[in-house]
């Protein structure tokens, strides 16, 4: 008996462990995106954030050489598949043959929240990779 | 020399130390009560090691963190910074929408000078001294503009210009205020650092010998 409760006990704080190593700091999809994201792609996901258009923001600097991806555009967003948004988030622009100006994320966030990420952006351009 | 000499002579050097000690430890304290009173711990952490965990440590904090400072910033120019201070974030601390038009307290030269050799005095061992040559190689800027996009979010030269992101501190002088080896060492260990932020983790990313070409980039912005 007790050894059958110190295996539940072991097997429920394993599961616990697997799950919260699904998020980096306890954050949501969209916490991540507006905390990480939004400084290119804007909060709204236009691809309008401070980085992108520092005139807009009243900072006297020319616009980001590349237009970061408008995240609320279906038109845009369909041609992705899922597997390319998570490879750039991941791995970068560059892995994508995007720009390198979007970084790496794959050492920032968990591979789950990559993914709830991915679906979160789904949301924005109400559309579905191809 | 008559041995009645000498023990004046040692009387007169062991006191001489104890005066230049004393002064120096001054200046020390000076510079602590003066960060005390002015109420800079409101705003900057002067205590080690980082204790945020979660967004929402992060943010609610109002000014970046002061318990590396001596082995993050270079003394003439804190020195000066502390009299004259100049606008290095262009967006408000924290915020990725407002512009930053924050006032930051401004001190006496006197106060700035013993501010600052309190704040120099604040150093961490994660910064290996001597690890980075600061130079603006073009190998460097190739790394910081090209290959890893620094640049999306850190202002730095432009010819004459400056040209880059918004949302990460201006580079364009890092050299005049940042030693490179916190540079490399805020790469190299960003937990220890700064565990939560809004720049990327690139440890894995960008290789040792890289980390330490493109903190001599930044540290050669001048």
């Amino acid at each position: 008996m007790i050894k059958k409760i110190f295996l539940v006990t072991i097997i429920l704080i394993g599961a616990a462990a697997f799950v919260w190593k699904g998020t980096a700091f306890a954050a949501t999809a969209e916490e991540n995106y507006k905390f990480y994201c939004a400084q290119c792609h804007g909060l709204d996901g236009k691809g309008e954030g401070a980085n992108a258009k520092p005139k807009a923001f009243g900072i006297d600097l020319p616009e980001m050489s590349v237009t970061p991806r408008n995240h609320t555009s279906s038109e845009d967003m369909s041609k992705l598949s899922d597997t390319d948004v998570q490879n750039a988030i991941s791995d970068g622009g560059a892995s994508v043959s995007k720009s390198s100006i979007m970084p790496p994320f794959g050492k920032t966030l968990t591979e789950a929240e990559i993914k709830d990420l991915t679906a979160y952006l789904r949301k924005l351009c109400k559309c579905k990779g191809k | 020399m008559s041995v009645g000499k000498v023990g004046r002579l040692m009387v007169l050097v062991v006191m001489t130390a104890f005066v230049v000690s004393f002064s120096w430890n001054l200046s020390y304290a000076d510079g602590k009560g003066i960060f005390a009173s002015k109420n800079c711990g409101s705003c900057h952490q002067s205590e080690g090691p980082a204790n945020e965990k979660t967004f929402e440590d992060q943010l609610k904090k109002k000014g970046p963190e002061l318990w590396y400072a001596g082995s993050k910033f270079k003394k003439e120019w804190l020195v000066e910074w502390l009299e004259k201070p100049t606008t290095i974030r262009l967006l408000k601390y924290n915020s990725i929408t407002e512009k930053n038009n924050e006032k930051h307290a401004v001190l006496s030269k006197k106060e700035a000078e013993e501010v600052a050799e309190y704040l120099l005095k604040l150093t961490a061992k994660e910064v290996p001294a001597g690890a980075v040559t600061e130079a603006s190689t073009p190998q460097g800027k190739n790394l910081f503009v090209k290959r890893y996009g620094c640049v999306g979010c850190h202002a730095v030269k432009a010819g004459a210009q400056k040209a880059g992101g918004v949302s990460g501190p201006d580079l364009s002088e890092a050299g005049k205020r940042l030693k490179g080896d916190w540079v490399y060492a805020y790469l190299k260990e960003p937990k220890v650092f700064k565990p939560v932020k809004r720049m990327p983790v690139f440890v894995g990313i960008i290789n040792d010998n890289e980390m330490k070409t493109i903190a001599g980039f930044v540290a050669g912005q001048k």
